[in-house]
C-alpha cells in the first residue's frame, strides 16, 4: 500500500492546498507566523473542516499571543482529524506549553500512534518522560530513537542515561561502552568527550568497579582526554581512598595543594588514615599543623584546628588566630568561631583573649608613641566589635550595647557598628530600633546593596511593610511594577519569606496568604526549569552534573522557604476553615490605611503604563510569544480570591504533601498535616500525622494541643467510623491517650511537668481554654509564664497577648505592661502611641550617630 | 571559609548572595544554565553552616565575532559585605580562573562592570589584576554604561 492511498479522505487536499499546508508547515518551523496565519486561511477558506490546518492555526496564533482563540481551533482541529499525528503533536505543544506534562504526555503518545518513528516527537516525548519521573517508558523511547539514528552520538548517551536512571546501572555501561568502541579520530581537549568518559568513571564508581574506574580515569587522564583537572584529581583520591591504595595520601595532598581552602580536602586527608575532623584528635591536629605552616595563605587548617584542639592547646592556636582577625579587621571573625563555644571552655578563652586584647589596644591607641598594628585604632574598634557580638550571642545584650555605644563614640561611621547594634535590639525585642540602626548603616554606605537588603528585612520585621519596599526599590529595577513585584520576579526567597511573616503579623491574612504562595510558585517554576535541561545536556554531555541536577530537583521542596511557606499558608487555610468570619472581615472592610490606598493606585498606575508599553511594542504582529501561559497581569493583588477559595484544606494539603517524604523529621510539618487531615476527615492520615510528630517531639506544646483536638474530634464523631478505619482509629487513639485518663488531667500533668516552660505554658491555658475552663481559671495559667524561673521570650509573649485577646480576656493590658517591664530594651509591648513615635524615628536618619557624638564632652 | 567548586544545590544559595549584593540579578534558570553548560567554572565559599557567603559565576565565550580566542567570562562575583577582607573574592576568582585555563584553553577573563560602581572597580583592577578594555555604551538594562574588563591567563 502506497504512503498516499493510507490517507483519510478528509485529510487529503488538492495539490494547490497540499502546497500550501506544506508551506505552512515551513512558515511555522521558521516563526513567520504573520504569513502563517494567511497560508492556513487560505486553506480554511476552501476546505474548514481540515483538521491538520486548524491544529496549525490555533497553534500560530498561541504563538502570536492569542492563546485562547488559538487553543480553540486546536481542540476543533483535533476533532476533525483525530487519527493525524500532526494534531495530535500540537495539542501535546500547547499542554507542554501550560506546564501541563501528564496531558501533553498522553497526546505525545497519541501522535506517536500514528506516526511512531517521528524523531521530533519522539524526543519531545522523552523530555517529557524524564520530567514526570517515567523512566521504564524513557528506556523504551530513547531505545527507539537510537534505533532510527544510530549515527548520532547523543542517542547512545542518551539511552544510557535513560538506563542508569531507571536503576539499571550495568546496562549503562554497557550501552556506554559500546558507545566509545564505536568512536574514532577524538581530537585531544574534545570538552563533550571529556564529559562523558567522567560520567563513565562516575557510572564505575557508582558500580563499585573502583578499579576499573581508576584505569580508565588515569588513561584518559594521560591522553589529555579527560581534561578538567580538579575532577580527575577529585576522583582519582576518591577512588584510591575506596580502593584502600597507598596513593591515596599522596591524591589527597595533591588536592590540598590544588586548593588549599576546601575543607573537603582536609577531611577526605584525615579519613583516609581514618581521622576525622568533628572531635579532638591530636593526630589530626599534628597534619593541619604541618599542612598550616606548608601552606601559609590558606585559612582552612588554621581554622580546623581550633575545631579539634583542646585545653591549652586550643588557647596557643586561638590567641594568634583571632588576634590576626582583629588587626586585620576582618568583620566576620565572631561569625567564624562562634560554632567553637559549642565547648564553654573554648567559649571562656576566646572571651579572655579578646578581652585583654581590647585592654592593650586601649593602651596602645591612647599612647601616641607606640607605631605597631596593635596601636592602631581600627584594631581596637574590630575588638569592640567582636565584643558585642560575642555579649550579644550569649543572651547579655546590656553589655552588648554598652560596648557598642563606646565604639561609636570612637567612629560613628562604621557600618558594621550599626548593623550590630541593630541586631542586639532586635534579638531583646526592640524591632523598631533594628530597624532604625540598620538605617543609619544603611545611610553610611547608599551604594551598598547588602546594608539596604538588611535594612529593608529589619523594617519588614518591625511590621513597616510600605517603608521597606520604599528601601528595597532604590536597587530593584526602575521599570518593575514595584520593588516587591522585581523581587517576587527575582525569587528572592528572602524576601518573599520576611514580608509574608510581616504581612501575617500586621494581620493581613489575604496578603500574607498570597506571599506565602508565591514563594510556592517560585519552586513551581525552578521545578519547570529543569524541562529543557533534559534535551540540553544530553547534547552537551554534560552527564554528571545533569543527573544532579535530576536529584537536586526531587528534593527541591525541602528548602526551608517552601516548608514555611507551606506551613504558615496551611494554617491560615485552617484558620478560615475553622472560622470564616475572619474572611469577611477581612472582605468586608478591607482595612487599608491612606498610605496603603496610595501605594495601590501607585501600583495599578504604573502596572496600566507597562501593559501600554508593551501593547505599542507588539503592533508589529509578527512576535513569538511563546507557547508558555505567562499571565501578563496580577489578576488578584489583594490575594482575596486564594483567601476566599471554597477549598482552603484541600489547598493546604497539596502544599504539604511534598512535605511527607521531602521533611520527615520537622515537627511543624507534621503538625500542620494533623491539622488539615482532621478537618478533611481523613481520621488515619490525622493519626499518623499526629503519632509522627508524637515520635519526633512527644512534648511540644503543639502535639500538646493536638491530642486534646484529636481526642475532642473522635468524641464529636456522630458515630464510630466504619471498618476497618473505625478500630484502627480508636486503638491508635488509646495508645495516644488511655481512655481512663480525662483530658482536664491531661492537661495538668501536662502543666505540672512543664511549668517553667512558657511555651507550654500557654498550650496548657489554651487547651483549658478548649476543655471550657472558666475564663480566670485560663488567665491565671496564662499569668504563670511570668513568673520568675520562666523562660518567657518576647515571641511567646507576643503570642501569648493574641490569645488573650482571643477570648477576650479583660487582662491583656496587664500582660502587656508586665512584658513591658520585664523585656527593658524590648518595644513590642508599648502604648500603640509610643510605637507610633518611635515608628517615625525609624527613617529619620542618623539618631545614634548624633547622641553619640553629642556625648563627648 | 571553605572554597570549592559549586554543586547543584549550591545554586539558590548563590542566588540568595547576588541578591542580597549586587543590583544585577537573575533567576534560577540562568544559574541552572551556566552549572549546566560549564559545570567546573562557577566556585563558591560557604560558612561553617554551610550557607553561601560568596560566589564566581562564570562561563565561556567560545566563539566571538571577532576572531577572539576562546575566553572566561565572569557572570558575576560576589561577596557578602560581612565576610570581606578575607580574600574570598581572590581565592574564587583564582580557582575559577585556572580551570578555564586547563578545560577550556581561555586565554583570558572578561567582565562587565558598571561604571558607577568604585568599589567593585578597585576590586577588579586593584586586587584581581584586570585592567579596562574598553567602554561599553548602554550596556546595562538602565542605560548605564559599563567597563569591559579583561586579565590575561597566558603566564
Amino acid at each position: 500500500m502506497s504512503k498516499a492511498s493510507g490517507i483519510p479522505v478528509k485529510r487529503a487536499l488538492p495539490s494547490k492546498e497540499s502546497t500550501l499546508f506544506k508551506e505552512l508547515l515551513q512558515l511555522y518551523e521558521t516563526r513567520n507566523l504573520k504569513k502563517g496565519l494567511k497560508t492556513a486561511d487560505q486553506i480554511l477558506k476552501k476546505f474548514p473542516e481540515h483538521g491538520e490546518t486548524m491544529c496549525m492555526k490555533g497553534l500560530v496564533l498561541t504563538h502570536l499571543g492569542k492563546r485562547e482563540e488559538g487553543i480553540e481551533f486546536v481542540k476543533k482541529g483535533i476533532r476533525f482529524d483525530l487519527t493525524s499525528h500532526i494534531c495530535w503533536h500540537v495539542f501535546g505543544l500547547i499542554q507542554k506549553g501550560e506546564k501541563n506534562y501528564e496531558e501533553a504526555l498522553k497526546s505525545y503518545t497519541q501522535a506517536l500512534k500514528f506516526d511512531k518513528d517521528n524523531l521530533n516527537i519522539l524526543r519531545d516525548a522523552a523530555q517529557l518522560q524524564t520530567q514526570l519521573r517515567l523512566y521504564d517508558a524513557l528506556v523504551e523511547t530513547r531505545n527507539n530513537l537510537l534505533k532510527l539514528r544510530p549515527n548520532v552520538r547523543q542517542n547512545w548517551v542518551a539511552l544510557a542515561v535513560a538506563h542508569h536512571l531507571n536503576g539499571n546501572r550495568k546496562e549503562a555501561r554497557k550501552i556506554l561502552e559500546h558507545y566509545e568502541r564505536t568512536l574514532k579520530n577524538v581530537p585531544d581537549y574534545d570538552i563533550e568527550h571529556s564529559e562523558t568518559l567522567l560520567y563513565h568513571v562516575q557510572l564505575l564508581e557508582e558500580l563499585e568497579e573502583y578499579t576499573e574506574a581508576l584505569r580508565i580515569l588515569d588513561v584518559s587522564a594521560k591522553e589529555r582526554a579527560i581534561v578538567d583537572r580538579t575532577a580527575i584529581m577529585e576522583y582519582r583520591a576518591r577512588l584510591l581512598t575506596k580502593l584502600r591504595s597507598d596513593e591515596a595520601e599522596h591524591a589527597w595532598r595533591a588536592l590540598v595543594e590544588h586548593n588549599s581552602d576546601s575543607y573537603d580536602y582536609y577531611r577526605g586527608y584525615l579519613s583516609n588514615q581514618g581521622l576525622s575532623l568533628d572531635q579532638p584528635s591530636p593526630e589530626a591536629l599534628t597534619i593541619l599543623k604541618e599542612f598550616s605552616s606548608q601552606l601559609p595563605k590558606a585559612a582552612a587548617p588554621k581554622r580546623l584546628a581550633l575545631t579539634i584542639s583542646t585545653g591549652d592547646e586550643f588557647k596557643e592556636l586561638a590567641k594568634p588566630y583571632l588576634m590576626a582577625g582583629l588587626i586585620k579587621g576582618i568583620p566576620s571573625l565572631f561569625a567564624d568561631v562562634k560554632a567553637l563555644y559549642q565547648d564553654k571552655l573554648k567559649e571562656q578563652a576566646v572571651e579572655d583573649i579578646v578581652t585583654s586584647a581590647r585592654d592593650e589596644f586601649a593602651k596602645a591607641s591612647s599612647d601616641p608613641s607606640s607605631s605597631t598594628a596593635a596601636g592602631e585604632p581600627t584594631s581596637y574598634l574590630w575588638t569592640l566589635y567582636f565584643l558585642a557580638q560575642h555579649h550579644s550571642y550569649l543572651g547579655r545584650p546590656k553589655e552588648a550595647l554598652a560596648i557598642l555605644d563606646e565604639a561609636l563614640t570612637h567612629t560613628p561611621t562604621l557600618p558594621e557598628l550599626h548593623t550590630c547594634k541593630a541586631r542586639v535590639l532586635k534579638r531583646a525585642g526592640d524591632y523598631l530600633g533594628g530597624a532604625r540602626c540598620l538605617n543609619d548603616a544603611r545611610l553610611l554606605d547608599g551604594q551598598d546593596r547588602f546594608l539596604n537588603t538588611k535594612c529593608g528585612k529589619y523594617l519588614l520585621r518591625a511590621g513597616m511593610i510600605d517603608e521597606a519596599n520604599g528601601i528595597f526599590g532604590l536597587f530593584t529595577k526602575k521599570d518593575a511594577v514595584s520593588p516587591a513585584v522585581d523581587l517576587e520576579d527575582m525569587q528572592s526567597l528572602l524576601f518573599l519569606v520576611e514580608e509574608a511573616n510581616a504581612q501575617r503579623q500586621n494581620g493581613k491574612l489575604n496578603l500574607a496568604l498570597k506571599t506565602y504562595m508565591s514563594i510556592s510558585k517560585v519552586f513551581d517554576e525552578i521545578q519547570d526549569d529543569q524541562y529543557d535541561f533534559h534535551g540540553y545536556n544530553l547534547r552537551k554531555f554534560t552527564i554528571n552534573i545533569y543527573l544532579k541536577l535530576l536529584t537536586w530537583e526531587d528534593s527541591l521542596r525541602s528548602h526551608p522557604a517552601y516548608i514555611t511557606a507551606a506551613v504558615e499558608a496551611s494554617k491560615i487555610w485552617v484558620a478560615i476553615h475553622d472560622d470564616p468570619s475572619i474572611v469577611t472581615a477581612i472582605t468586608s472592610s478591607n482595612g487599608l490605611t491612606d498610605a496603603e490606598k496610595k501605594a495601590k493606585k501607585k501600583a495599578k498606575k504604573a502596572a496600566q503604563k507597562q501593559e501600554e508599553t508593551k501593547k505599542t511594542s507588539t503592533t508589529s504582529t509578527n512576535e513569538d510569544k511563546g507557547l508558555e501561559s505567562t499571565p501578563q497581569k496580577d489578576e488578584d493583588p489583594e490575594g482575596l480570591k486564594l483567601f476566599t477559595a471554597t477549598d482552603p484544606l484541600e489547598r493546604a494539603d497539596k502544599l504539604l504533601l511534598p512535605l511527607t517524604s521531602l521533611a520527615p523529621n520537622n515537627v511543624a510539618v507534621w503538625i500542620a498535616i494533623y491539622d488539615v487531615a482532621i478537618r478533611r476527615k481523613k481520621l488515619l492520615l490525622a493519626v499518623r500525622a499526629l503519632n509522627k510528630a508524637r515520635a519526633l517531639a512527644p512534648e511540644h506544646p503543639e502535639v500538646h494541643l493536638c491530642i486534646i483536638h484529636l481526642k475532642q474530634t473522635a468524641s464529636a464523631l456522630p458515630q464510630t467510623p466504619p471498618a476497618p478505619i473505625g478500630d484502627v482509629f480508636s486503638d491508635s487513639l488509646l495508645k495516644i491517650l488511655p481512655s481512663e485518663v480525662s483530658l482536664e488531667t491531661f492537661n495538668s500533668q501536662y502543666l505540672q511537668r512543664h511549668s517553667m516552660s512558657a511555651s507550654a505554658i500557654i498550650a496548657a491555658a489554651q487547651g483549658a481554654h478548649k476543655l471550657s475552663a472558666p475564663r480566670q481559671e485560663v488567665e491565671n495559667i496564662v499569668f504563670t509564664a511570668l513568673n520568675d524561673g520562666v523562660d518567657l521570650k518576647v515571641p511567646t509573649a507576643l503570642a501569648t497577648i493574641a490569645f488573650l485577646i482571643s477570648i477576650k480576656s479583660p487582662r491583656v493590658d496587664e500582660f502587656r505592661s508586665a512584658c513591658d517591664a520585664k523585656f527593658e530594651l524590648s518595644t513590642v509591648f508599648k502604648s500603640s502611641e509610643e510605637l507610633t513615635s518611635l515608628r517615625q524615628r525609624v527613617l529619620a536618619g542618623e539618631s545614634e550617630a548624633t547622641t553619640a557624638t553629642e556625648v563627648i564632652p | 571559609m571553605n572554597i570549592r567548586p559549586v554543586r547543584v544545590d549550591d545554586l539558590m544559595g548563590m542566588q540568595a548572595c547576588n541578591l542580597q549584593n549586587l543590583p544585577e540579578n537573575y533567576t534560577m534558570r540562568y544559574y541552572l544554565y551556566h552549572a549546566m553548560t560549564w559545570p567546573s567554572l562557577s566556585y563558591v565559599a560557604e560558612d561553617h553552616k554551610g550557607r553561601i557567603v560568596g560566589y564566581i559565576l562564570a562561563k565561556m565565550e567560545e566563539e566571538s565575532a571577532e576572531g577572539d580566542e576562546p575566553h572566561g567570562h565572569v557572570t558575576s562575583i560576589s561577596v557578602l559585605r560581612s565576610y570581606r577582607r578575607l580574600g574570598l573574592a581572590k581565592k574564587l576568582m583564582v580557582q575559577s580562573q585556572e580551570a578555564m585555563a586547563t578545560i577550556y584553553r581561555a586565554s583570558f577573563v572578561s567582565l562587565h562592570v558598571r561604571k558607577s560602581n568604585r568599589a567593585a572597580l578597585s576590586l577588579y583592577r586593584d586586587t584581581l589584576g584586570f585592567t579596562v578594555k574598553d567602554i561599553e555604551k548602554k550596556y546595562y538594562a538602565d542605560g548605564e554604561d559599563a567597563y569591559a574588563m579583561h586579565l590575561s591567563l597566558k603566564s
